[in-house]
Parts: structure tokens; C-alpha cells; sequence
């Protein structure tokens, strides 16, 4: 019991996460270019209502398609990550969520990551792991203001 | 039931010396006529079972079908018009003005009509539509369906066949519906081979009598007299032995058949029975196939004199064979178009056209059971941990693979044309690899890509050379309080103890010694003496472990000589490794397959991308600017001819004892290759990896298009100016001075002379003397 409450309010705000990348990805996108944009808003548009519908290998699916039009879209690796940690494959949560964070100098889509890392982290039952996130989180949250 | 055991026979034997009443001897006839009926009536039912049982539901083991990579078409994407051209014909689109029908195309300039096929993915379906696009310095603008006046922002086409999984001897086939076949090969079909077939019942009694007086002449089966349906039963059911009996029981089955199913069902299965030709260990069965392997195109595009042909070889598929006999195959098809005339099939101005074109036979090999067996032979192996043999070659699977035809081709050519201006007897393989998502958009072999047997890029495990460089500066750069790029290495005379008691002393392939070098100096030369060096130093277990955390295989005894590489791998293996390295660290399992489905399009099985952090991020940053400048300034740095340096490509040259293994490795934002040149018993090569596999390496990346490698720098990177030959911290100003990455708070403490106790000013001004002294 310990572990769902903050899980449960991670995902409210990773459900956000979703849905605001489909908004304006281009504009995260680390050293991608904006060409692809259009492509790729549509395929994140589609695996976000797949997602929300809890069709998770649907979107996985729009999003993997995403990500080879656009490989260092950061955004896309969070999304991904979203999707995992919703499928309750935690560990790959991780991973995706830091390799997005390696492709991306955002303070923002970085604390995202982290909170996403520290949710996937406690889900596994390493706490102190998710303590270490957690740190992260608010040392980004000073540094972007809020 | 002739056969008795042998005791039985034994009495039998006793019987017929008695001489039984004629009262008993009509008994006993009148007896055994009601066994033999109640016989033949169970053996009807039997072969009447057999009918129903067989030719229902799965009446064909049908291979899996393996597909490549699907090309999606969005504004923006990189591609060039003859790029997108050889796309659409790997795809069987036909250029045709307009492009009215799914599957054509039609082009003016860099402007593109595209009418796709529909078709059913695993994650969905994409329904046929009618685009247009232009291509405006290769990349893909202005993307519309112009009849719904729509600017779709994604169009998903379907993916090139690329290939079968069948079993070593057994048929293969293309199902095609009776309705998708031009109805003149129908109609020339019948005409040549059955043309009562509308209106017997399975057999024609005509025929069988003109056949039987034939046979009876000859005193042996020397005539068919068969109808479609009879052929279609004696392939479907029976052995091909020419006995009474066989025709008997073909005869009976025919009729049963004809008693079930209507014509056209016939007919359609007879179209995807019939056998056409034999490939190797491949039996061609049926004119989907067929018109595959003989005309590269489905055979729905089949035109009058093709389809011909086709009809015309049902007759003797070897005796006919267009590649083998193209006269006799020519006679025997004017021979079919003139019976498909005179039964009015045709007009005769349809049979002069046809019979005055050429056969239009494509060479072999490009229909071959796969253009790209290397790859198809990953593909099989990443199967088998979830599939049965069994099922891969009798169920229809769909197999959705990662090959970028045009990547693959690209590659191909780059390796040929090269191995053959080296001369006899050389070999190679690649792989290629796209960097985020693990993809592998190609793998070739050999020298002969066509070729299928021994796969050097899965099977060929050879000594690395200096591609393990990598593992053992990225051990040292994952140490931040101990090594930095700029750190010093020593490079003199050395001796070490290898395996037990024997000495061994590494030389630098110049067979100098340059004394005191920058670590990354030493990467980027490819020096071997400060890396053995740098090796021993970190302990062996160490670099062992960072090369199985790439994703190498361990060497099976530790000796310092695997600090140069005598560590055999694969260049699969290699690729795997190098990824580890594209991709910032993170293991990423190389993936050939994306997804398999059933032959309706259900999903069966999804591969999806996963990743695993397997090193820092700061340590393979700064390994792989170490690389950058083996590109930049080092051993590799003669593929500038090849690539512009604003790609700012990652690499790395290997190369073995007295030249016998030349590996080149490398990568950019996108992509990641993998070459290896060797000969197949090890023999001397003459190139090194910069002359032999980068060459290759080089020539392929220049016909792709890359993206830049920029990797975004961990926070904790900092740039730091270090003195080169000292290692010492300097400044922007002094002389020898570089500007290299370094983890913050680990720059180097010891400070030059350059900047101590002296202004910016000061040193500015000494170093302007410096530079008039």
C-alpha cells in the first residue's frame, strides 16, 4: 500500500506527460530537426489515445514507428517510457526514461524523466534508488523555477 | 490383402491341390463378388473421406513469408527520386501514366503519383490511396491524396517481399485467387490443357478411350488423356507412377472431387497446384510463384505472351524451361497462343503481338527464394527461440523484418565491387545497423550476397584487431579520478609474459616508439604499445568485463595479447558492441524482426524495442569523442573522401597479424556499419582496416543519408584546455593546448607552466612570441 500513492499520482501527471508531447514535440527535440513533426505528432496523437484506452502495445507500436522516423526526439523516448511503465515493465520505464534524459538538455522533460525513474524505481521495491530520483526531481525543480 | 501371414499361405497352398464341386466353386464366387463390392464400396468411402478431409481448410503447407521494413512516407523524409524508385520496383509497383491501379506508380521528374496497395500490418491496416509528392533536394515535400484533396501526414506503403522460410526439400508456393488471375490465362489454361472442362464431371470418356486404345497398342501406360481435374488430383493426392491402378484410383477420386466441389473451386486450387519449375531444393508449385520466379512480378501483371509460357510449361516444367531452352520454350508458347486463337481466347492480332515479343524471362537469383539470404538467415535464427521449425514453414506466418532494401543494396554493391577489385579469394561481410532503435537494415555474407550458405557476418569469428581498443579506453574513461582524454600514456619498448612463459612484446604498427602520448592520441593512431599499456594497468578481468557489458563474447583464456584484439568475434558481434557504444551506452538488442502474424494478420507476436543502461553516459561520451577524432585525425581519416566531416563520424580501424583480418567499425547520428575483410582460411589480405574494410565502410555511408553525430554532453561534461604533451591543465592561449571534454571537477590538477602565475594577457603575449620566434 505503501508504494501506490505516490505511484497512482505519478500517473496522473505521466497521462499529462502524453498528452503534452503530442503537442509541440519538435520543440524538445535535443539536436533533431523539425522536419518530421507532422509524422510524428500524428503517430504520438495515436499512441496516446491507444495508451489512454489501455492499449499499450498499439501505442508502443505507433510510438517505436515514431522513433525511427526520429531516433533524438527526447520526447518520444519519455513517452515510450510512460507506455512501459503502464505495460508494469518498470525496469524498461528506467531505462527508457534516462535514455531519453541522455538525449535531451531540457530541464523540464529531465525532471519528468526523473519522477518517471523514481515512480518505476518504488513500483520494484528499491526505495532508496527512488529517494536518489526523487532528489534529482527537486534539485531540477529549483533550478526551473517551479 | 493379398498378403496373408505366412502360415496362411501355407494352407491356401493346401486348398488349391483339392479340387472343390462346381456348386461350391459358384458359392464361393457368388460370395467373394459381395465382399469384393462391399470392398470397393468401403474404398470409395475411404478415398471419398480422404477428398473432403485433404483438399478442406489448409490444403497447402505454405511457408512463412518474410517482409521488409514497410517505407512511410511523410513530408520531410529524406530520400532521393531514384532511391524512392528503387523502393517502389523492390515493391513490384508498375510505372504506368496515371496510376490508376493499387500497386503502380507513375513519375515525371522529382514529382511522384503513388496508388498503394492495401494492406493488413500487425498493428493495424493501411487502406490503398492515391498520393502525391515531389522530392525537392531529396527530401519529400508537398505529400497529398489529390482525389480526396487531403494532405495526409503519414502514408505507410506496403512492405517489399523479401523472402520465404521453407523447409530444405519441399514446395513452395503464392496462393492467388481464381478472380485476381488475368482471365486469359484462365481461358488459355483450359484451352490447352482441358477444354471440355466446363462440361465432363471429372473425367472425360472420350479421352480415356482414345488414351486407353493408345496404351493397349503400346502395351503400356503411354497416354494421360487427363482433365485438369484428374491432374489436379493425381499432384494433390497420389504419386506420380504411371499404374492402372493409379489411373483408376485418379479417375475415382476426379469424379468424388467433382461431386463436391463446384469448377471455379477447382480451378483455383489447380492454378496453385500445378507444379512449374524447380529452384535447387524448391519445387515451384502454382502460377503465383511461378510467374514470381520466371518474370519477377505477381502474376496478376502477367501479360498474353507470359502468361503463355506459363500454360505452355504445365506441360514438361524441365523439358520447357524458358532459362534452360528458351527456343523450345518460344515454340511451345507460339504453339500455346495459336491453340488459345483457334479456340478464341485471342484474336490473331493478339496472337501475332505476343508471339513476336521475347520471352521477358528475368535472370535467376533475383527471384531466387531470397535476394538477401544473410539476412533472412538472422531472421530464422532470431525465430527459432520462439517458434518450431514446423510451424515457420507450414502455417503462413507473416514475418515483419527490419531490411531497408535500399540500405542493403547500397552495401552490397559498395562490398563486391571492392572485394572484386582485390582480387580471387577474398571475402567479407557488414552489417548494418540503425543506431537508436537497433534496427538491422542490412547484412551481407559474403562476396556473393545471392549466395546461400555460409554467412560470414553471423558465422565468422575473427580476431578484432584494434576495434577492442574501444572497451579498454572507455574502462579507463569510466574511471574519471584516474584517466581523462588528455591523461599521458607511455609508449616504449615493453615485454610482457603472455600465455604461460611466453614473452611477448608489443609493437605499434610503425614499429616506433613515440614516447610519451595522450591517451586520446593513442585511440585515435590506433598506438598498440601505450594501450597494452593502458591495459595492464587496468587489469585484463576489467577490459574482459567491458566487453561483455558491450555485448562481445569473452575470450576463452585471458592473456595481455587480447589487449590487441585476439579476440574472435563475429561482425554481428562486433555490431552489437559498437551499438552499445552509438547508442550512448545503453544495450540495445540488435533486432532483425518487428513483429510476427498470423497468415490473416492477426498478431501473434510483437518485438518491441527495449534498451538496457549498461554504462555512464560520461564515459561513453567521452569514448566516442575519442573516436570522433579517430576520424578527425587518425587512422581513419581518409574517409573524408567518402563522407563530409560535418557528419563528425565515430570509428575505429582493426587490423591483424600480417594483415589477414581488416575491420573497419563506425557510426553517425543515425546509422552504424560493421565491415570485415578476410580471406575464408585466414590467408594474408595486404590491407589494413583503413585500406580494405573502411573503403567499403566509406563507400556505402556516402550514398546514405546521415545524420550528424552530436551527442548532447552529460551535465557533468566540461570542456577543459589540457596541454597535449604533458597532460597538464592549460588555457585557451598556451601552445599545444587542446580542447578536450573532461567530468567536471577530474580536469587535471597539475597546471602548466603556461598559465601559472601568469595573466591571460601574459600568456597571450608569450604565445605571439612563440609564434615569430
Amino acid at each position: 500500500m505503501r508504494q501506490r500513492k505516490p505511484a497512482a499520482a505519478l500517473i496522473a501527471a505521466l497521462m499529462l506527460t502524453l498528452a503534452a508531447c503530442s503537442m509541440a514535440p519538435q520543440k524538445k527535440a535535443g539536436t533533431e530537426a523539425a522536419p518530421a513533426s507532422l509524422a510524428v505528432r500524428e503517430l504520438v496523437g495515436k499512441a496516446e489515445s491507444a495508451s489512454a484506452a489501455g492499449r499499450h502495445d498499439q501505442a508502443s507500436a505507433y510510438l517505436e514507428r515514431a522513433i525511427h522516423i526520429a531516433p533524438r526526439n527526447a520526447v518520444l523516448w519519455q513517452n515510450l517510457a510512460v507506455v512501459r511503465y503502464r505495460q508494469r515493465r518498470f525496469e524498461q520505464a528506467e531505462s527508457l526514461a534516462m535514455k531519453s534524459n541522455a538525449l535531451s538538455a531540457e530541464p523540464a522533460l529531465k525532471r519528468r524523466n526523473w519522477a518517471l525513474i523514481a515512480a518505476a524505481r518504488q513500483a520494484r521495491g528499491d526505495d532508496e534508488g527512488a529517494q536518489a530520483a526523487q532528489d534529482h526531481v527537486k534539485q531540477l525543480q529549483q533550478e526551473t523555477g517551479d | 490383402m493379398a498378403k496373408g501371414k505366412p502360415r496362411k499361405v501355407n494352407r491356401s497352398q493346401r486348398n488349391t491341390r483339392q479340387q472343390p464341386s462346381l456348386g461350391r466353386r459358384r458359392q464361393w464366387l457368388w460370395r467373394g463378388g459381395l465382399a469384393a463390392l462391399v470392398v470397393l464400396a468401403g474404398y470409395v468411402g475411404y478415398l471419398d473421406f480422404r477428398i473432403t478431409h485433404e483438399f478442406e481448410g489448409n490444403r497447402w503447407a505454405i511457408p512463412a513469408r518474410v517482409y521488409a521494413r514497410p517505407l512511410e512516407l511523410y513530408d520531410g523524409l529524406r530520400i532521393s527520386p531514384d532511391n524512392l524508385e528503387t523502393e517502389l520496383q523492390a515493391l513490384d509497383y508498375a510505372r504506368r501514366s496515371g496510376a490508376g491501379t493499387p500497386g503502380s506508380y507513375s513519375r515525371r521528374g522529382d514529382t511522384f503519383l503513388i496508388h498503394s496497395r492495401a494492406f493488413q500490418f500487425w498493428d493495424g491496416s493501411e487502406p490503398s490511396r492515391l498520393i502525391r509528392l515531389a522530392l525537392d533536394s531529396d527530401r519529400v515535400t508537398d505529400l497529398r491524396e489529390p482525389q480526396r484533396d487531403v494532405a495526409p501526414p503519414l502514408v505507410r506503403l506496403d512492405p517489399a517481399r523479401i523472402g520465404s522460410i521453407y523447409p530444405a526439400q519441399r514446395e513452395d508456393r503464392i496462393l492467388v485467387q481464381l478472380k485476381d488471375v488475368p482471365p486469359t490465362l484462365v481461358a488459355g489454361l483450359i484451352a490447352v490443357e482441358d477444354h471440355r472442362f466446363f462440361d465432363h464431371f471429372g473425367i472425360s470418356p472420350i479421352a480415356i478411350g482414345r488414351a486407353l486404345l493408345a496404351d493397349i497398342r503400346a502395351g503400356r501406360v503411354v497416354q494421360g488423356g487427363s482433365t485438369l481435374t484428374q491432374q489436379l488430383v493425381k499432384n494433390f493426392f497420389l504419386s506420380q507412377d504411371r499404374t492402372l491402378w493409379r489411373k483408376a484410383n485418379e479417375a475415382m477420386m476426379a469424379v468424388l472431387l467433382e461431386l463436391h466441389y463446384d469448377k471455379e473451386e477447382i480451378l483455383q486450387a489447380y492454378l496453385n497446384e500445378v507444379y512449374l519449375a524447380q529452384d535447387g531444393g524448391r519445387a515451384i508449385h502454382g502460377f503465383g510463384l511461378a510467374s514470381r520466379y520466371y518474370f519477377g512480378k505477381p502474376a496478376e501483371n502477367l501479360d498474353l505472351s507470359e502468361q503463355a509460357l506459363l500454360i505452355g510449361m504445365v506441360k514438361g516444367p524441365s523439358y520447357y524451361n524458358p532459362r534452360s531452352h528458351p527456343a523450345r520454350a518460344k515454340d511451345r508458347r507460339d504453339l500455346v497462343l495459336q491453340e488459345m486463337r483457334e479456340q478464341g481466347v485471342i484474336n490473331e492480332d493478339q496472337e501475332r503481338r505476343a508471339s513476336a515479343s521475347s520471352l521477358g524471362v528475368v535472370p535467376r537469383g533475383r527471384t531466387a527464394v531470397t535476394n538477401y539470404p544473410a539476412f533472412i538467415d538472422l531472421v530464422k535464427r532470431h525465430l527459432r527461440r520462439d517458434y518450431r521449425y514446423e510451424d515457420l514453414t507450414t502455417e503462413g506466418l507473416r514475418i515483419f523484418t527490419t531490411l531497408e532494401p535500399d540500405v542493403q543494396q547500397t552495401v552490397e554493391k559498395a562490398l563486391t565491387s571492392h572485394l572484386d577489385r582485390w582480387g580471387k579469394g577474398m571475402e567479407g561481410a557488414a552489417v548494418m545497423v540503425n543506431v537508436e532503435d537497433g534496427e538491422v537494415s542490412a547484412v551481407v555474407g559474403g562476396r556473393d550476397p545471392r549466395y546461400d550458405g555460409f554467412n560470414r557476418a553471423l558465422d565468422a569469428r575473427r580476431p578484432i584487431g584494434s576495434l577492442i581498443k574501444p572497451a579498454i579506453y572507455l574502462t579507463a574513461l569510466s574511471q574519471p579520478s584516474e584517466y581523462g582524454l588528455g591523461t599521458i600514456l607511455e609508449d616504449k619498448p615493453l615485454t610482457v609474459e603472455n600465455r604461460a612463459g611466453k614473452q611477448w612484446s608489443p609493437q605499434n604498427y610503425d614499429r616506433e616508439y613515440h614516447g610519451k602520448v595522450a591517451l586520446w592520441q593513442a585511440l585515435a593512431h590506433s598506438y598498440n604499445v601505450p594501450t597494452v599499456r593502458l591495459g595492464l594497468d587496468l587489469g585484463l578481468p576489467a577490459v574482459v568485463d567491458t566487453l561483455v557489458e558491450l555485448g562481445g563474447e569473452p575470450p576463452q583464456h585471458v592473456y595481455p595479447s587480447m589487449l590487441l584484439g585476439a579476440v574472435p568475434q563475429s561482425p554481428m558481434q562486433v555490431a552489437q558492441m559498437y551499438e552499445t557504444l552509438a547508442s550512448g551506452g545503453y544495450r540495445i538488442p540488435l533486432r532483425a524482426v518487428r513483429a510476427v502474424t498470423k497468415s490473416n494478420g492477426d498478431p501473434l507476436k510483437r518485438y518491441p524495442l527495449a534498451v538496457d543502461r549498461a554504462f555512464d553516459d560520461t564515459g561513453v561520451y567521452l569514448i566516442t569523442k575519442g573516436m570522433q577524432r579517430v576520424v578527425e585525425q587518425g587512422t581513419a581519416q581518409l574517409l573524408s573522401h567518402w563522407i563530409p566531416g560535418s557528419v563528425h563520424a565515430a570509428g575505429k580501424t582493426g587490423t591483424t597479424d600480417d594483415t589477414r583480418d581488416s575491420w573497419f567499425a563506425g557510426f553517425t547520428g543515425d546509422k552504424l556499419g560493421v565491415v570485415w575483410v578476410g580471406r575464408d582460411h585466414n590467408g594474408r589480405t595486404g590491407l589494413t582496416g583503413a585500406t580494405g574494410a573502411m573503403q567499403v565502410w566509406g563507400q556505402t555511408f556516402s550514398h546514405l543519408q546521415l545524420q550528424p553525430l552530436n551527442p548532447v554532453a552529460p551535465e557533468s561534461i566540461k570542456q577543459v584546455w589540457v596541454e597535449e604533451n604533458t597532460g597538464e591543465l592549460a588555457a585557451a592561449g598556451c601552445e599545444g593546448a587542446v580542447e578536450l571534454p573532461y567530468v567536471a571537477g577530474y580536469a587535471p590538477d597539475k597546471k602548466a607552466p603556461c598559465i601559472k602565475g601568469r595573466g591571460v594577457l601574459d600568456r597571450a603575449a608569450s604565445w605571439v612570441r612563440r609564434l615569430f620566434e
